[in-house]
């Protein structure tokens, strides 16, 4: 019996070559398989639906230029409905079932959490285009995992810089309770303290909660100078039309972390005058971005939100990995993805090597109504440098 | 903001959420009391009344047209299946509702889903609808109030309907011995039909009012019947008055909940369920099936 498991590993490793050999002859021409676990139901599938069409729309522009290394891409979708135990199952299975090595598009920072102690044992890689907790680029952070999007850290830091001026000291916070939410807040009361305002209390709303009544009434009775948001998809929606119908925004300024059109847009007229940090918007007036909306307006006839652009620039980041290591196998396009630079839609990016993260610019918008938008979209007021708003290396704050 | 006003203000929200959560769970006991079929359908119908509220108020402009308009497609969609499919059913095994109810909110959401797309929809509330009263100095809006309004007059509506009329009667006597009722000479088949569309009408109704606060998007059937299978479950399965009870303890856990402790507010719901069940097995006004 000793013996007989003492034979395998010498036989497996006796195989292995052999094994890579036929694999790596048999990829060539061959199509170069992504799985993208995401939300496409439930709370997140707004969101999921972005990751998804942008994904399309990069595979048709990838494929009519012949591809990656000559091998054309195809996508894995599967949906997680958003839920970890979900991601981590069915990330597992495209790893196992379909041989893909590189996953994009997960959805909730949970999900990513949940699949990114896996990914060294699995020989893959992952790409951020979504995940905002802070604790991914920090603690939780493992080699084969990179965050090509603007973490939520970075986001609220850039909106703490334009607040740096603003008349209000007294701030509540109100959030998801979830790990990007509870992320959001804490960095931002720190960013408070670091700007000489003070946080004078905070409440987490659970996600999917429909009725925001008692949290606005929870906001009132705080009666703050300004309030915080961190809230996404249809929660944040909802909190916004029904803020408007209690006249909270006549009270009280509301900033939030990222201005996303997906909830901005429902919520009509209630939105103008939001002001926040940006992950992405097609209001950025930078020449690779202008392409990229005119490339999406034609392909849907509708504008690109946050996480069509995160999506589009991780798709970006791994098309220029892939061609800097001229492979695609994990530990060749991960030593590629190290120090990569690259022009982006959001300007210059570089993925620094210690945490993964990718160095962006940080902008702030405000919701405006605009000529030749039918309902009030962002509007940039302010950008910062990738220096001024980027934490140190595995931090997931700014001290 | 002082106590009273504080607790004012709570109970008005804890009524509006009430209101809300009792359209779409009266017909959820409907359905059980007098077909003795758990809908699991019935989020995705309250969902369908969101949309084609939402459609309706932005194709007419008319936010009164697209409370008809909602009713009046669920009713339909609900006479439909009923009639080709759960009417087929009647003698099997609960386990066959189950599935095909099921099936139709998977459906239903798909359907939604490709007709209007993954983004949330909505219309904005008529200039009458979305001003505010104030309540003790605070503004409130009058739109809740209406919300309230409404939910006391399907209330008081559906009792006297079901107390006073003849079609009650008919009803009440389908839900307490079919057999019987149809050894009467009356068609059970047909109240079954009815009872089925006027609940899916309560549902779409109950979306479309819903439209205005929280707009209409894909999640809204799945995060919403879990509380109204609560509600359900708390007033005894297919009581009316224990429906109207439950929507209200449910609104006012989760509204006072969310206020003092939003972190145990969900599970709040869950435990009053419990510890209703533990009491009274068959719920606050039901009966051990």
């Amino acid at each position: 019996m000793t013996q007989r498991i003492a034979r395998r590993p010498l036989a497996a490793l006796l195989a292995a070559p052999a094994l890579v050999g036929v694999g790596t002859a048999r990829a060539q021409g061959q199509p170069l398989k992504i799985g993208v676990p995401t939300a496409m139901t439930g709370t997140w599938a707004a969101l999921g639906s972005q990751v998804v069409r942008s994904c399309r729309l990069w595979q048709k522009a990838m494929n009519a230029e012949g591809g990656l290394l000559g091998r054309p891409i195809e996508f894995l979708f599967e949906d997680t409905q958003g839920t970890p135990a979900n991601c981590l199952r069915k990330a597992q299975e495209m790893v196992e079932r379909d041989r893909v090595n590189i996953l994009l598009g997960l959805m909730a920072s949970s999900e990513a959490l949940a699949v990114m102690p896996k990914l060294a044992e699995w020989n893959a890689l992952f790409i951020s285009s979504v995940n905002g907790a802070g604790s991914i680029t920090a603690e939780s952070w493992v080699p084969n995992a990179f965050r090509a999007n603007t973490s939520g850290p970075m986001g609220a830091r850039a909106l703490a810089l334009w607040l740096r001026n603003s008349p209000q000291t007294d701030f509540f916070s109100l959030s998801l309770d979830y790990s990007w939410g509870r992320s959001s807040v804490e960095t931002f009361e720190g960013l408070l303290r670091g700007i000489g305002k003070r946080s004078i209390g905070n409440v987490f709303a659970p996600v999917g909660t429909r009725d925001y009544s008692s949290f606005i009434t929870r906001v009132r009775q705080a009666n703050p100078q300004a309030l915080y948001i961190a809230l996404t998809g249809d929660d944040g929606t909802a909190f916004l039309r029904q803020a408007a119908q209690y006249r909270l925004f006549e009270r009280m300024p509301v900033v939030t972390e990222t201005v996303d059109m997906l909830f901005t847009r429902p919520a009509g007229e209630a939105a103008i005058g939001l002001v926040g940090g940006s992950r992405y918007s097609f209001a950025y007036d930078i020449p690779a971005n202008n392409t990229f909306v005119s490339r999406f307006r034609a392909e849907y006839n509708d504008l690109p939100d946050t996480y069509d652009g995160e999506q589009w620039q991780a798709c970006e980041v791994l098309a220029a990995a892939i061609r800097k290591a001229g492979s695609t196998e994990t530990p060749q396009v991960v030593a590629a993805l190290r120090d990569l630079e690259l022009n982006s839609i959001k300007g210059p990016l570089k993925i620094r090597a210690c945490d993964g993260q990718a160095e962006q610019q940080g902008f702030v918008v405000r919701v405006a109504r605009r000529e030749g938008f039918p309902y009030p979209v962002p509007d940039v007021i302010s950008t910062f440098t990738a220096a001024e708003v980027t934490p140190a290396c595995r931090a997931s704050n700014f001290t | 903001m002082d106590p009273l006003t504080l607790f004012t203000l709570q109970t008005l929200n804890a009524l509006s959420l009430s209101a809300l959560l009792f359209f779409i769970s009266l017909g959820l006991t409907l359905i059980f009391g007098i077909m003795r079929v758990v809908n699991f359908a019935h989020g995705a119908l309250f969902m369908l009344g969101a949309y084609v509220g939402v459609a309706t108020q932005t194709a007419s402009g008319s936010f009164l047209l697209s409370l008809i308009a909602a009713p009046l497609a669920a009713a339909v969609l609900g006479l439909a299946f009923e009639r080709c499919a759960l009417s087929r059913l009647y003698a099997r095994e609960h386990s066959a509702f189950l599935l095909v109810t099921f099936g139709l909110a998977l459906a239903l959401t798909e359907a939604i889903r490709l007709i209007w797309g993954a983004d949330a929809r909505q219309a904005e509330l008529p200039d009458s609808l979305s001003g505010i009263v104030f309540v003790m100095d605070e503004p409130f809006p009058i739109y809740r109030l209406l919300l309230i309004g409404a939910g006391l007059a399907c209330a008081l509506l559906c009792w006297a309907g079901l107390q006073r009329t003849r079609l009650g009667l008919l009803l009440r006597a389908a839900s307490q011995n079919p057999t019987m009722t149809a050894a009467l000479g009356n068609d059970v088949g047909r109240v079954r039909a009815a009872v089925f569309a006027m609940a899916c009408a309560l549902a779409a109704l109950g979306g479309a009012l819903a439209a205005p606060l929280l707009s209409a998007s894909l999640g809204l059937g799945s995060n919403v019947i879990i509380d109204a299978f609560v509600i359900v479950m708390i007033g005894g399965m297919g009581s009316f008055l224990g429906t109207a009870a439950g929507s209200l303890l449910v609104g006012f856990a989760q509204t006072f909940g969310n206020y003092y402790a939003p972190e145990l507010a969900l599970g709040m719901t869950y435990a009053l369920m419990i510890a209703v069940l533990v009491v009274r097995p068959g719920g606050l006004f039901g009966r051990v099936e």
